[in-house]
């Protein structure tokens, strides 16, 4: 409950008597009820859930640029034979290339330079060299071999993963779930956003607070970024030289000038100012608890690693994301960028392995080791994935590709998924999908449901269409993928 | 569960009461059925004829009757009665799978319109407005305008009573607000109260016009329409660069200042480009239409990249001049209004026809069409400098003619070395031409010297063919040539030096030219191959006192021939030395730049060819090396570069002509023969660059022009137009379902079939769709147009939404009144200032804010106007008012953006590596207290403090701004350093100009209450200020905190605990809900 000052509470007693007359008893309670959640957020209530979710909240990693399926999680030896040898045009079949790379005039084969192994009782073949923690953790994990969008450029494609549309402007997930199941926690906000800082940056992609805007659902969806630069909500500080005792008592004074102006005029939305007000003084106190990461035991950074106490690396992103989830923070968005592997693979590869290896790994031991595994959903993926032929120069030791929407490897843990599995195939080229096709929409309608909804039914209202983030064209859950 | 339980109550009982208003009359077709039709039948039964079941249009009454879903007033005949009534789920309507269930109220409804004879109206905004009588008032001593009438008798019929007036300060503020955007000064607030106190309408009449003709009005309502017109100051895509658009942005202020009508005010910004001889303005106008987001982006198409370029101002154009929602119509026929996709492409096909590129470049002038702003000093040269360059260039011309036939004589016995006699010869202090073919001595000679000198290696070096000017030596180990004291430079003076290398591997290093004294810490300089990469060497100790830059992106290429030349201006700067290859100057990547002024980089050894004193060997062939004491320009290094190709072209010049005899000419022989004349060209270039007495400073007049032309433009504004192609006709072609590559039929440019049509003889391009906007015959655009004016002052459109009059929208709360209001916008030539003061003179505006339960239950988002109006203010309008009753707020108009207290990392967080605006460098003075408008729009990353409160990102068009409420606002206004600022600024005046605690908080309560307090109130005020006091007065280093927020000093000769503690007074009252409310 909120520790309001007397006067509101008044007035709202008083409001309610005087509606009884119409309402009835049982109705006055529900909607007192309701106005709580309403005023005390700001927000409209949620919409809740259509059936019991088995995922209360999400951290989804996102990797920024498209990480190279073939050289991570999707093995192809036989390709060692094809070695600079042209990708065959029964393969190809003319399709859509960027214009980074349709003016080149042969496709030669870049076999990938890392040696795979096969790992967990699951037998997943991954590049182990490079990714040996996350191996570890292989039997927790649903690989997702047969994902495939229809973008081809970052700015689309990451619009697609996030919002179910190439087109700017929808809401992405995080809205989505902030929308449909609200809040857990009353001081932080629903839907928080990280943007880690990858050790190499030599091709980034943009990244925009259009990404985690709230689209055509109300403004309070809207993903809050916190970030890992100065005040980690914006604001989110008293001024130098403002103590928390003067914020309490200009929050006190506001709210008794306040109600004064609202016995006056009796505009309902000065309560919800009040309550905002409210709000934002037990966002200011719970917010640096958040954040002091240094309260965390030597156990969590013998797991994250000593990365995780410099702000801004994915290690200390990941343990953010944690710390978030165990408040109660529904949607915890994780993006990490330079995954745009066109040139130099060989180079980079390894530095952005590293950034996200262990701590990965240590993500998805810590929730289990705290009983938070089972109903957090992890979602680690790019946008698209890459060409087996290389862009630009190639040698066995080096070579660069292209984005490729055909086919790409994302996986997700915990939250209700079947761990321990790999779902779907590509050919030998890993250009073509040949089992068990995973459309974006079909991923995204497996989240959704995961969260407790239908995604045929989860819509609202806009320019008179039923917007779904699924959208229009068919999308199904995939039961397998489900525990 | 519970909350839908409880809105379906909540709704019911809504229901019942409108049920049984409503029962009383018919229902309507646009009023009740309608609605009821597109939310439940339309998308299978509508205007979208690829998703239609059954061929049944229930949109149409023609094809509703013949199908025989309809028989008026015959129930039991119209099976779409039957059908919503059957309880078979294999014939119930809607469909139970579409989850669309009709109510057991709108079942009612739908039967009692067919019983009654299934009336259909035409959507109502498609019908042209009508200037109809309101129905009489019982109160007709309300009335002051024909405003009230429409309104009070809709309230009167609701039963409900207007609020009174609201009190001669509450409206001034309102007035202020609405007019200025600002905050009422309290000399003109007690100005106001005294005239409204003698005579009310003469005060309202005389303070409107007043408040109207200050400059803060044409700042406020382009605030509005900025966001309409989706103005940034990026691109918005990728790289989000800077765009330079800023003058469009002072256009709309002046444009409201001048109270330009609406109708120019429209036809200037769609085809202000196409009017006869267009004003500079006029061009600036069209800005409208290049303020959408572009991108550069490597992998984009073109073709893509223009298809939503276009799609952006169909839907810019939809909404804010026709209220429709197009963008549906990208892919399919629109599902609700009649809008096809043919007539969304010939939409599309007016505004495709422009020269704007498809990428921006990353360019602040998107490589598009711009208008460029000379400043009154610059104009002058500016407007004069096109025809003296086309005159300088006649005469260059005519000097070209003169020079052929003495060219041609000349060709006839030039030889290389006559060709390049006198050439290249300024300064030049070495030349090794190492073309002797065989041998271990080499010959230097130089511009000083007649006869050569000669140099002996080591070890004869290997002479290979294939080099540029015959056989050249290769240098190894071994093999290396002494040069005598030349090139004794100091890191003051400018030199030149390189030549044709070939370099044996790329895996090596080593010293091309050098004159390096490896005993001496490698003082001296060179030309070095570093691996894959060539570098330049000036040293005087290394490492520490160096300069060493390389390039780095067009590698070294291993056994093959490239020109690589250096140019160091002897500035002592890395920046200073410019490596070219093949001609071409390099970006650089600067290894060390760290030579002291002072430090000397003479080296006492002799210059080598091939190594340096003691070693660092270089392999690989060499030749035309040369040395220069000055920094060669770029085109004479490329000139140096071309030199075997012109060799060449003169050996080729000079072969004879083949004959072509027969008419049937010999292949071969034609392609000789253009290879000859076009060596001979490339020679008669070089003869004339280089040979003829007059040509180049013919030639460098014409170029001293264009450079003085670029200088100007360069420090010049400028700002992106529209300009239309010449020779294309307006077209675009229909793309399948909205793929760029997937064209359809062919379409002109033309306006939607259901609207009415273009004035006969009217052009088919956008100066025919302006006067098609503004036409009287028009039912939209003066209707979307007041009601966007409306939503400004009283916060909701008389249709809430403003970018959708379809059939999906909202339906008007007033429509009679929104017609009105509409033919008298146009009777009155779309006068806008009239048009608002109308609004504000009525008794609808001047009610008070003041509600009730009753109201609030009746009409809880106003949209009666049963009560004055009061909504939080938008992001700006919060900032700006700060400022104002702070003291702080600069009246500076008009100029590029600026940028005022922002967080760290809002940009680089989004920004990419090499982009112009990924950090964010904060104003230093007037700039950070500027009106917001003129605050720069990253359109990747706004302004966090103003995102906060729903401002726009600003990449698309926004005629509606959501209003939400949340905590993250409380922290905008309560720890922003701009707010913190602010409020301390307002203490110290406040301080300065009372005498006591009671007019200090007086004095702050005017600025920002703008009204006296009440004594409740003030005694709240005044405990928190006695509080705040202790606690600052025991806590001075708190208080010094505080008073350091923002760039403005603490004034001098104040307690700064006194100045703390009203600083949090004066932050409690910009806080208060009544000030963040209009």
């Amino acid at each position: 409950m909120l520790n309001l000052p007397e006067p509101m509470m008044h007035h709202r007693r008083s409001f309610f008597a005087r509606s009884g007359h119409l309402l009835g008893g049982a109705a006055i309670a529900q909607l007192a009820a309701a106005a709580q959640v309403d005023a005390s957020s700001g927000a409209h209530p949620a919409q809740g859930p259509h059936f019991t979710p088995k995922a209360k909240r999400v951290i989804y990693l996102h990797m920024v640029g498209g990480p190279s399926q073939m050289d991570l999680f999707d093995p192809k030896p036989v390709m060692h034979k094809w070695y600079d040898k042209d990708l065959p045009e029964s393969v190809r079949m003319g399709q859509r290339l960027t214009t980074m790379t349709s003016g080149q005039s042969r496709f030669p084969i870049a076999p990938s330079k890392y040696k795979f192994h096969q790992v967990g009782e699951c037998g997943m073949w991954m590049n182990k060299e490079l990714l040996p923690n996350l191996a570890r953790k292989a039997d927790d994990i649903c690989w997702m071999r047969s994902m495939h969008t229809e973008a081809i450029n970052h700015e689309p494609a990451i619009a697609a993963m996030q919002t179910g549309n190439q087109i700017t402007g929808r809401p992405c997930l995080g809205s989505w779930a902030s929308y449909g199941l609200g809040t857990m926690n009353e001081n932080l906000p629903t839907f928080v956003v990280l943007v880690a800082v990858p050790t190499n940056r030599d091709q980034e992609q943009a990244i925009s607070s259009r990404l985690w805007s709230n689209g055509y659902l109300s403004g309070e969806h809207a993903g809050v970024s916190f970030r890992s630069k100065g005040d980690p909500i914006l604001y989110i500080n008293d001024p130098p030289g403002v103590s928390s005792s003067i914020r309490r008592r200009t929050i006190d004074d506001l709210n008794r000038l306040n109600a004064i102006a609202h016995a006056r005029v009796g505009d309902p939305n000065t309560q919800t100012r009040m309550h905002q007000y409210e709000m934002a003084f037990r966002m200011q106190a719970s917010v640096p608890e958040l954040t002091d990461i240094a309260s965390e035991s030597a156990h969590t950074f013998e797991l994250y690693g000593e990365d995780a106490k410099k702000p801004g690396t994915f290690a200390n992103t990941a343990l953010m994301a944690r710390r978030l989830a165990e408040r109660g923070v529904r949607f915890i968005q994780v993006y990490h960028n330079n995954w745009d592997h066109h040139g130099n693979l060989g180079g980079r590869m390894p530095y952005q392995c590293k950034d996200v290896d262990r701590p990965c790994y240590a993500l998805l031991e810590d929730l289990e080791q705290r009983g938070m595994l089972d109903d957090t959903l992890v979602i680690w993926g790019g946008e698209f994935g890459r060409t087996i032929y290389s862009q630009g120069g190639l040698s066995k030791q080096n070579y660069g590709r292209d984005h490729h929407p055909r086919c790409f490897t994302m996986w997700m843990a915990g939250g209700g998924v079947r761990g321990g599995q790999i779902y779907g195939a590509t050919d030998d080229f890993s250009y073509n999908i040949v089992e068990k096709p995973l459309h974006i929409r079909d991923f995204h309608a497996t989240v959704l449901n995961l969260l407790g909804f239908d995604h045929e039914r989860f819509s609202v209202k806009y320019q008179g269409l039923d917007q779904r983030l699924t959208g229009v064209l068919p999308a199904h859950v995939v039961p397998e993928l489900l525990a | 569960m519970k909350q839908s339980t409880l809105i379906a109550l909540v709704l019911a009982v809504t229901l019942w009461c409108l049920g049984d208003r409503l029962a009383a009359e018919s229902p309507q077709y646009n009023r009740d059925i309608r609605p009821i039709l597109s939310d439940k039948c339309f998308s299978c039964h509508g205007a979208d004829s690829a998703s239609r079941k059954a061929d049944l249009r229930l949109d149409q009454r023609e094809n509703a009757v013949e199908m025989g879903a309809i028989t008026a007033g015959d129930l039991d005949a119209s099976e779409m009665i039957q059908r919503i009534l059957s309880d078979d789920p294999e014939t119930l309507m809607p469909p139970p799978e579409t989850k669309k269930a009709l109510t057991a109220e709108e079942i009612e409804t739908l039967t009692r319109w067919v019983e009654k004879g299934a009336e259909y109206q035409p959507h109502w905004s498609l019908i042209a407005p009508k200037k109809t009588q309101p129905s009489a008032v019982k109160d007709e001593a309300w009335i002051k305008n024909p405003i009230d009438r429409f309104v009070l008798s809709r309230l009167e019929a609701e039963g409900l009573a207007p609020a009174p007036e609201a009190d001669a300060l509450t409206l001034f503020r309102r007035l202020h607000l609405d007019i200025t955007g600002l905050p009422p000064s309290p000399t003109d607030s007690q100005a106001f109260a005294i005239d409204y106190g003698r005579d009310t309408e003469a005060a309202m009449e005389a303070w409107i016009d007043r408040l109207m003709q200050r400059p803060t009005w044409g700042e406020h309502r382009a605030r509005y329409w900025l966001d309409a017109a989706r103005y940034g100051d990026t691109h918005g895509m990728h790289f989000d660069n800077y765009r330079e658009m800023w003058p469009y942005r002072d256009w709309v202020i002046r444009a409201f200042n001048a109270n330009q009508p609406f109708d120019q005010f429209t036809i200037e910004q769609i085809a202000g480009d196409m009017l006869p001889d267009p004003t500079d303005n006029q061009l600036i106008a069209t800005g409208l239409q290049r303020c959408n987001i572009t991108t550069n982006e490597g992998g984009t198409i073109d073709e893509e990249n223009l298809a939503i370029y276009a799609a952006d101002r169909v839907q810019t154009l939809g909404w804010i001049y026709l209220g429709v929602t197009t963008n549906c119509c990208q892919c399919h026929d629109h599902k609700f209004d009649p809008i096809s996709m043919k007539d969304y492409y010939a939409l599309a096909a007016f505004f495709r026809n422009t020269t704007q590129r498809a990428k921006d470049g990353n360019a602040k002038d998107g490589l598009g069409p711009v208008l460029v702003l000379p400043s009154d000093e610059d104009r002058p040269r500016w407007e004069e400098v096109p025809a003296e360059i086309s005159a300088a260039e006649k005469v260059r011309d005519d000097r070209r003619s003169v020079a052929e036939p003495q060219f041609d004589t000349w060709l006839t016995e030039a030889t290389p070395h006559s060709f390049e006699a006198g050439l290249f010869a300024d300064q030049n202090i070495l030349r090794l031409p190492l073309d002797e073919a065989e041998g271990d001595t080499i010959r230097s000679t130089s511009a000083d010297t007649k006869k050569p000198n000669s140099h002996r290696s080591p070890v004869a070096p290997q002479w290979i063919e294939g080099g540029k000017f015959g056989k050249a030596p290769q240098l190894d180990e071994k093999s290396h040539f002494e040069l005598g004291d030349l090139g004794r430079f100091e890191q003051d003076q400018p030199f030149s030096f390189g030549g044709w290398v070939k370099p044996l591997s790329k895996k090596n290093t080593g010293s091309i030219l050098a004159r390096i004294d490896q005993s001496n810490k490698d003082r001296g300089w060179d030309l070095w191959q570093n691996g894959n990469a060539f570098a330049v060497h000036l040293i005087s100790e290394w490492p520490e006192k160096a300069i060493k830059t390389r390039v780095y992106q067009n590698r070294l290429q291993e056994n093959q021939w490239q020109h690589v030349f250096a140019t160091y201006d002897g500035s002592g700067k890395a920046g200073g030395v410019k490596i070219f290859l093949n001609g071409n100057q390099q970006p650089l990547l600067v290894e060390k730049d760290a030579l002291p002024t002072d430090a000397s980089i003479v080296a006492e050894t002799p210059l080598r060819l091939g190594r340096r004193s003691d070693g660092a060997p270089f392999t690989g062939a060499v030749q035309d090396m040369r040395i220069y004491r000055r920094a060669l320009y770029p085109r004479e290094v490329k000139a140096l570069a071309n030199l075997p190709a012109i060799h060449q072209s003169l050996a080729q010049a000079q072969e004879p002509v083949a004959e072509v005899t027969d008419q049937e000419a010999d292949p071969e022989q034609q392609k000789h023969n253009n290879a000859k004349k076009k060596a001979r060209d490339e020679v008669f270039e070089h003869y004339l660059a280089t040979l003829d007495g007059d040509f180049p400073a013919l030639s460098r007049s014409v170029t001293d022009l264009q450079a003085e032309q670029a200088a100007i433009r360069n420090r010049s504004p400028m700002t992106h137009i529209q300009r239309e192609r010449k020779d294309t006709p307006a077209m675009a072609h229909i793309l399948m379902r909205g793929e760029y590559d997937k064209k359809g039929e062919q379409v002109t440019a033309d306006t939607p079939a259901a609207l009415h049509p273009m004035r006969e003889g009217a052009p088919k391009n956008r100066l025919g769709l302006a006067g098609w906007l503004v036409d009287p015959a028009n039912p939209l655009t003066a209707r979307v147009t007041v009601n966007r004016f409306w939503q400004e002052i009283f916060g909701r459109g008389i249709v809430p939404t403003p970018e959708d009059f379809g059939v999906t929208g909202t339906l008007p709360s007033h429509g009679k009144l929104l017609d009105w209001l509409a033919i008298d916008f146009q009777q009155n030539g779309w006068d806008v200032k009239a048009f608002f003061k109308q609004m504000l003179m009525s008794h609808t505006y001047r009610q008070s804010a003041q509600t009730s339960e009753d109201k609030i239950t009746v009409d809880r988002d106003n949209a009666l106007l049963s009560r004055g109006p009061r909504f939080r203010m938008d992001a700006e309008m919060i900032r700006d008012y700060a400022l104002a009753s702070s003291g702080l707020l600069s009246d500076k108009m008009y100029g590029p953006s600026v940028r005022p207290y922002q967080p760290i990392n809002i940009w680089d967080l989004v920004g990419l590596p090499g982009g112009n605006t990924r950090d964010y460098v904060q104003d230093a003075g007037e700039g950070l207290h500027r009106r917001t408008l003129y605050s720069f729009w990253k359109r990747m990353a706004p302004p966090p403090n103003l995102n906060a409160f729903n401002a726009p990102s600003r990449e698309v068009c926004t005629v509606r701004r959501e209003r939400t409420n949340t905590p993250l606002q409380a922290l905008v206004t309560l720890n922003d350093p701009q707010f913190v600022e602010t409020a301390r600024k307002l203490a110290e005046s406040a301080l300065r100009n009372s005498k006591d605690t009671d007019s200090t908080a007086a004095y702050i309560a005017g600025r920002t209450l703008c009204r006296p307090l009440g004594d409740d109130e003030r005694s709240i005020i005044l405990g928190a200020h006695r509080d705040f006091l202790a606690h600052y007065r025991a806590a001075p280093d708190a208080a010094n905190k505080l008073l350091a927020v923002g760039v403005t000093e603490p004034a001098t000769g104040l307690d700064p605990a006194a100045v703390a503690a009203w600083t949090m007074v004066a932050s409690e009252m910009f806080n208060l809900d009544e000030v963040l409310n209009k």
